[in-house]
């Protein structure tokens, strides 16, 4: 059936952990629950990213004995989104690391971890 | 007040998921590299050298994308650095002994995790890996260490002139590719090689060398400071 | 020319270099390092603008686009690549200090800032601009952390939330548009023509709203409000100028990639963004917050700019840039200022006055963003409503002036806080140099910038821009002593007017009104040598209001004459607020100009709808005339102060100086006027259809005279007096023009010269016996006529020709009124007029009453005569007033000429004959009547004289006069309440509604305001909440 071809399988595990990440970042109260959401949703967009560059019944793209040289681009899957989720998955990385230390500040200075603790630029 | 809480949230990620439905229902499974994957599966051998295509791309093709990555992890550490400064201090409390356990299995096994990523890196345009990986494997094997020596301090500074040094040179080797080859960070300053031998595809091992041990320093030296953070009470 | 690459190469070069040092002193290398950018940049973008118009490529790796990254430079991409570098050059040397203190890091954070808006801008590669898009975000994460305070991890946290959610959007619209594409390279994709998938437009929308959503849209922005508000005022300068830049360059450089119009949506988002920010900011009270609120709303109006470029056509470039460069410059300079005196609520500015340049700068930069003359907006403005206009865009056009008028609001009242609020702090304004360097040199760059705009706007270089260089010549010499330079003045007024004679002689109505502007102004500044020292901030603001009213005479095209008019409005602004307490009164007549400029700019445009040139007379020729006319009307009134836009006046003229006052009240008012006569005489060919505008202005205007007058009567201020006093004056004159005939409009020029004689002779009068009182209330005072002796005359002059008594001029005055009212037929308006005369008797008998006459009070027993330089103009007004008394053909005469050859009034002028006025009702000899009263004076003096020399002298405190207690004023003061029965009787006309409704109206605004910023809640996470229904909400829009 198409739909459980892995393509698809894979796309629509993103689109559900996309929702799940952002249903978690404005429904979770606890900041580290709102970073852990945050790192889910970075997941999905990873998985999505990587869903977007395979093409079925082909190989990863590196040109070694499995592949033969002269007819790789008939073999191989794309390899341009594999090296978008690279750099991706570092720039989440460092957002996650960011977020999480500012976590950190946060509690130091009010000893909560509620987002609604933090309400004091407003209006 | 909680149930209305809720089902508005709940509105606005169905309104979220219904947007994403529509994204979704447009894909249809590809069967055809598009050109621009087709010329790099066709071109990326002679013009780059190296057998791992994402490798390729990722340190030469589009290098301009690497170096801003490899910039933000620089930029994290930065900023973790600069937010916790104040953190740091000496700890009133001791902390305990890692177990014996801990302490002769890390012995035995940073060496070989150390090997293994060492190896992902520098084969990185040989096979399935790279400097991000490799770096990210060399980090674990700080965490490590870091856990198995837990009463000795660990300065920084020789992470930082790691991640400096490598960070310039990767800058310089950018530059030379303007001066030397056609562009920026062109890697065939230095000659391709015979490809499929380590030493191949010009510049990209030593690139991607840089890579792996910038990343490495850059994420230990964050954990180093995640570490260095004092708690209200040991643990 | 330097590779563009080695802008990145330098900068990220420097910053990983810096991270081998540990010690200070890396200041210099980074400052070095800025400079770079800077170099290469502006090389570039002077290549381009010398013509090089191709647009450059520059390669990475070896490799051609779409398969490695490029960086693309043209001129647009030198532009602001340049701009930036300077800010970030500039940037870092206010930082310098702060910087030091904490260490290298945040220097590197900086350095890759730049950078990262660099490549930002020169990129086109979709996947490489997210990552640099994350770079510049991440940067702009830790640096937010430089103030170190409470607030900041706060906004950080909120920050860096929005922004992954943010970056998310992008990069799934990234991921499906390499899909749907096959490329990441915009000119790629431009040239391929892939057939149009529903999943492209999408991918596209996801991307563009990323961007969009960075760019902070209302009401989407609470976690970026909080930013500007918690971060350290040198980095809010950055983001507001400098992420702001790039990513309005961004949505630029990625609009193409849709294939649906996005541009009327960009527009709509920029308009509610604009109009809800600067709403919001109305009720701000955090300085930091307010210019949060002020960047969102400018970038707003630059959204709705982006979002009509069709329409703009060529005129794009022109507005576009000048908004810009307003934006940039002044916020960057705003909020460096702000973080030189570290105050956080708006009522502490007034920390500014202790340093006079920072006080300048901060009304400098003001007046940029809020699109006054001569600075660069008000041209991009200009073409902006013009072309709306020309388009019939007429509500965007209420729209754009609706958010500039509330962001008037609040600009205006922050000056007003920083001009008068009392200055609380004791210390000293520390500042370093090195903080002062970058908003002064920014201030030099607005200049440029507007000199630039002037010459490459349509009409400015049709401008008279010597009274401009005047004003800042005064500037540079505001040093000098006060009788200096206000010998200069005055005789630069004398030489200008000698020249500009010739030009209006044949012109017999501008003529009248520049001999009372420039005669005026020149007799009112004479009573300032009176004051000593150097009396700063005075002189150019002087000019600039002279500058302005010469500048309405001289005007030929409706872009000159609302150039003058905002350049007066700005002068007489920054004079009133010179008074003691006047900082609401000159908020409110600032509020009121401005709605009534605006009124006005609206009626221009649309006289220039269906158009061609800007020529004045296009506004008989315009096709909609009932709302042109009546826009017009009521933008005039506001400066006449007709009832119901009056309330401003009392206090603006009451609490103005003494010798600014008879210049705004005997001379600025004229200026209204003028624009009513302009108005009608250009409306004169429809008369015939404007009947019933015409009807109601005659109403408008009896009603205002008489609740002018009748407001005077109950006044015990007396300078109060005399203001609302102008506002019946002003009436009487709207009156007489509304009739549209010859003789009406004889009486309506008439009394526009007698307003200004009297006028001007009672405020310089009254002016000078308050500088020696030093009290405005009448029941303070009394009997001063034996000290004041000359004052007195002044007085009695004054109040004979202004309540019509012969043998003045007012009677003479009246005389051609009657005529023109019962040939008109308007009998019931001309009996209120009759009324409100004898009102004013009320008023003019109680001013010289108690000031002059009665017993003096111990207080002043030895008072001195007002000073000399008040005396003579005086004098020569009086001897003006006696001529025009006895000799009115004079002026009429040729008045009278001029408006029966004209197409406008030919039937039943003023006959005159010798020197007798004649109509068929009657005639009037000026000087016969002069004889005949001046002998009945005399005739009775003497009478008086010989009878009184039986006199027995009696001493103040002698028992007769115990009837009244000479020394306790207060109640006991027969001039306090005098007029109290007939207040019972008729009082309740008095009653303050205008000031009632005005009042509402603001109370009702700041509501609105307080309450909606309430969504602001302070939740980071319900802010992610507004961001994803905002998306929501435009997507259900589009799709």
């Amino acid at each position: 059936m198409k739909l459980f071809e892995i393509e698809y399988i894979s796309l629509i595990a993103g689109f559900i952990l996309l929702i799940v990440g952002l249903w978690g970042i404005i429904s979770q109260r606890n900041i580290i629950k709102m970073i852990i959401s945050f790192s889910i949703l970075d997941t999905s967009v990873h998985l999505l990213l990587v869903a977007v560059g395979y093409i079925r019944n082909r190989t990863a793209p590196i040109i070694d004995s499995s592949v033969n040289k002269l007819n790789a681009a008939n073999e191989i899957t794309d390899p341009l989104p594999q090296a978008l989720v690279l750099t991706a998955i570092v720039i989440g990385v460092g957002i996650t690391a960011l977020l999480l230390t500012y976590a950190l500040k946060l509690f130091r200075q009010n000893s909560s971890l509620e987002i609604n603790q933090y309400k004091s630029l407003k209006w | 007040m909680k149930i209305l809480r809720s089902s508005a949230l709940l509105i606005v990620v169905g309104f979220m998921a219904w947007m994403m439905f529509n994204l979704y229902v447009t894909y249809d499974s590809r069967t055809e590299l598009n050109d621009v994957a087709a010329y790099y599966a066709e071109e990326g051998l002679s013009e780059v050298g190296a057998a791992n295509l994402v490798t390729s791309i990722v340190v030469t093709y589009r290098g301009l994308d690497t170096l801003g990555e490899v910039t933000i992890l620089f930029l994290t550490a930065a900023i973790i650095g600069l937010l916790l400064k104040t953190e740091k201090g000496t700890r009133t409390t001791p902390v305990r002994e890692s177990s014996e356990f801990l302490m002769t299995g890390a012995r035995i096994l940073i060496p070989v995790i150390t090997m293994i990523g060492v190896y992902i890196f520098i084969n990185g345009h040989l096979s399935p890996g790279g400097g991000f990986q490799g770096g990210a494997i060399l980090a674990s094997t700080f965490i490590l260490l870091l856990m198995s020596i837990s009463n000795k301090k660990i300065g920084h500074r020789l992470l930082d002139y790691t991640e400096a040094i490598s960070g310039l040179s990767f800058i310089l080797i950018g530059v030379l590719g303007i001066i030397l080859a056609a562009g920026f960070l062109d890697n065939k300053i230095f000659s391709l090689g015979t490809f499929g031998t380590l030493l191949s595809a010009g510049t990209i091992p030593i690139i991607y060398s840089l890579v792996g041990l910038k990343v490495g320093a850059e994420l230990s030296n964050i954990i180093l400071e995640f570490n260095q953070i004092q708690g209200d009470e040991d643990h | 020319m330097v590779n563009p690459i080695y802008i990145v190469a330098v900068l990220l070069g420097t910053a990983f270099l810096l991270g081998l040092f540990r010690k200070k002193g890396t200041g210099i290398i980074a400052l070095v390092a800025l400079a770079f950018p800077v170099f290469v940049s502006a090389s570039w973008f002077f290549h381009f603008l010398s013509g090089n118009t191709e647009v450059l490529n520059f390669f990475t790796a070896g490799a051609k686009p779409p398969f490695s990254i490029n960086l693309q430079l043209g001129i647009e991409e030198a532009l602001f690549t340049m701009v930036i570098n300077v800010l970030g050059f500039l940037g870092y040397t206010y930082l310098y200090r702060d910087f030091k203190e904490q260490g290298i890091k945040s220097t590197v954070l900086f350095l890759i800032l730049i950078m990262g808006l660099n490549v930002l801008i020169m990129s086109r590669d979709i996947f490489n601009l997210f990552v640099f898009l994350e770079i510049v975000s991440i940067a702009i994460a830790g640096l937010i952390y430089l103030k170190r305070g409470a607030d900041t991890a706060i906004a950080g946290f909120k920050y860096l939330i929005a922004l992954g959610v943010i970056s998310t959007f992008l990069l799934i619209g990234i991921a499906f548009f390499y899909l749907f594409s096959g490329t990441l390279n915009i000119d790629d994709f431009l040239n391929s023509n892939l057939p149009a998938v529903k999943g492209m437009s999408m991918a596209v929308f996801l991307i563009l709203m990323a961007i969009l959503l960075e760019l902070k849209p209302f009401p989407a922005n609470g976690w970026a409000l909080d930013v500007y508000q918690a971060a350290h005022p040198g980095i809010s300068a950055m983001i507001s100028s400098g992420t702001a830049t790039a990513s309005i360059f961004l949505l630029y450089k990625l609009l193409p990639l849709s294939s649906i119009d996005w541009l009327p949506y960009i527009s709509i988002i920029g308009a509610i963004t604009f109009i809800g920010s600067n709403l919001l900011g109305i009720a701000q009270k955090d300085s930091n917050r307010l210019l949060g609120y002020s960047s969102v709303g400018q970038i707003g109006l630059m959204l709705i700019i982006i979002g009509m470029a069709p329409q703009l056509g060529e005129h794009f470039n022109l507005i576009f840039l000048t908004v810009f460069i307003s934006h940039f410059l002044a916020k960057a300079g705003l909020f460096w200022i702000s973080g030189i005196i570290k105050k956080d609520n708006i009522r502490q500015w007034s920390v500014l006055r202790k340093n006079k340049l920072l006080l300048f700068m901060f009304g400098f930069f003001l007046l940029t963003l809020l699109g006054f003359p001569p600075f660069p907006s008000f041209y991009g403005k200009w073409q902006l409503i013009m072309e709306l206009a020309h388009g019939s865009q007429f509500i965007w056009l209420a729209l754009i002036l609706a958010g500039s008028f509330f962001e008037g609001m609040y600009l205006i009242r922050w000056f007003g806080f920083a001009m008068k609020e009392k200055d609380e702090s004791e210390e000293k304004l520390t500042i370093h140099w090195e903080k002062m360097i970058p908003p002064v040199i920014f201030t030099v760059f607005v200049m440029g910038a507007s000199y630039f705009a002037n010459n490459s706007s349509d009409y400015g270089h049709t401008l008279n821009l010597i009274p401009i260089y005047f004003v800042i010549a005064l500037f540079l010499l505001d040093f000098l002593p006060a009788f200096v330079k206000n010998s200069l003045v005055i005789a630069s007024m004398i030489i200008y007017s000698i020249l500009l004679y010739p030009d209006i002689s044949d012109d017999t109505l501008r003529l009248v009104f520049a001999g009372i502007f420039m005669i005026g102004g020149v007799l009112t500044l004479f009573a300032g040598y009176s004051v000593k020292g150097k009396r700063e901030g005075f002189f150019p603001f002087v000019v600039m209001m002279y500058a302005g009213l010469i500048g309405l005479i001289e005007a030929e095209n409706l872009f000159q004459f609302f150039f003058a008019w905002e350049i007066m409005t700005l002068g007489s602004y920054f004079l009133i607020l010179r008074g003691k307490k006047s900082i609401k009164h000159a908020f409110n007549y600032m509020l009121f100009s401005l709605g009534g400029a605006y009124l006005i700019f609206i009626g221009f445009a649309l006289s220039y709808f269906g158009q061609d040139s800007l020529d004045l007379s296009i506004i008989s020729a315009t096709t909609l005339p009932g709302w042109t006319y009546t826009l017009l009307a009521i933008g005039f009134l506001t400066k006449t102060a007709a009832i119901g836009l009056h309330i401003w006046l009392p206090g603006a003229h009451a609490e103005a100086e003494s010798d600014v006052s008879p210049m705004v009240s005997g001379i600025l008012l004229k200026a209204g006027a003028f624009g009513l006569i302009l108005l009608f005489l250009l409306m004169g060919a429809e008369q015939s259809e404007q009947h019933s505008l015409l009807y109601i202005l005659g109403w408008l205007g009896a009603i205002t005279a008489v609740g002018g007058n009748l407001l005077a009567v109950f006044q015990e201020d007396a300078k109060r007096l005399l203001a609302y006093s102008s506002v019946g004056n002003l009436g009487y004159i709207l009156f007489a023009l509304a009739f549209m005939t010859n003789v009406g409009w004889l009486t309506a020029i008439t009394y526009s010269i007698n307003h200004f004689l009297f006028k001007t002779l009672l405020f310089l009068a009254i002016g000078g016996v308050v500088m020696r009182v030093k009290t405005h209330n009448m029941y303070e005072m009394g009997g001063l006529i034996k000290k004041m002796p000359w004052s007195f005359i002044a007085v009695l002059i004054g109040i004979i020709t202004l309540a019509g008594i012969p043998p003045l001029a007012g009677y003479g005055g009246k005389w051609l009124f009657y005529n023109a009212v019962l040939t008109k037929g308007w009998y019931f308006q001309g009996a209120l007029i009759f009324f409100s005369g004898t009102i004013a008797f009320l008023y003019a008998f109680k001013l010289i009453y108690s000031v002059f006459l009665g017993q003096p009070k111990d207080k002043f027993r030895n008072v001195k005569e007002a000073p000399i330089w008040y005396l003579i103009p005086q004098f020569i007004l009086m001897i003006g007033i006696m001529v025009f008394s006895a000799r009115p053909d004079l002026i009429l005469k040729p008045i009278g000429t001029m408006l029966s050859q004209s197409n406008y009034f030919p039937t039943d002028p003023l006959n005159w004959e010798d020197v007798t006025a004649t109509t068929n009702l009657g005639y009037w000899s000026g000087y016969k009547i002069m004889i005949v009263i001046g002998v009945m004076f005399v005739v009775l003096l003497g009478w008086l004289m010989i009878m009184s020399r039986k006199a027995q002298k009696i001493k103040q405190f002698n028992i007769v006069y115990a009837g009244e207690r000479p020394f306790t004023p207060g109640t006991t003061h027969f001039s306090h309440n005098m007029f109290s029965n007939y207040y019972k009787a008729i009082g309740f006309l008095s009653w303050p509604v205008a000031t009632g409704f005005w009042n509402g109206v603001n109370l009702f605004t700041h509501n609105v305001a307080d309450n909606i910023r309430r969504i602001y809640s302070g939740n980071g996470q319900t802010y992610i909440v507004h961001i994803m229904i905002y998306t929501i909400v435009i997507y259900l829009l589009m799709f």
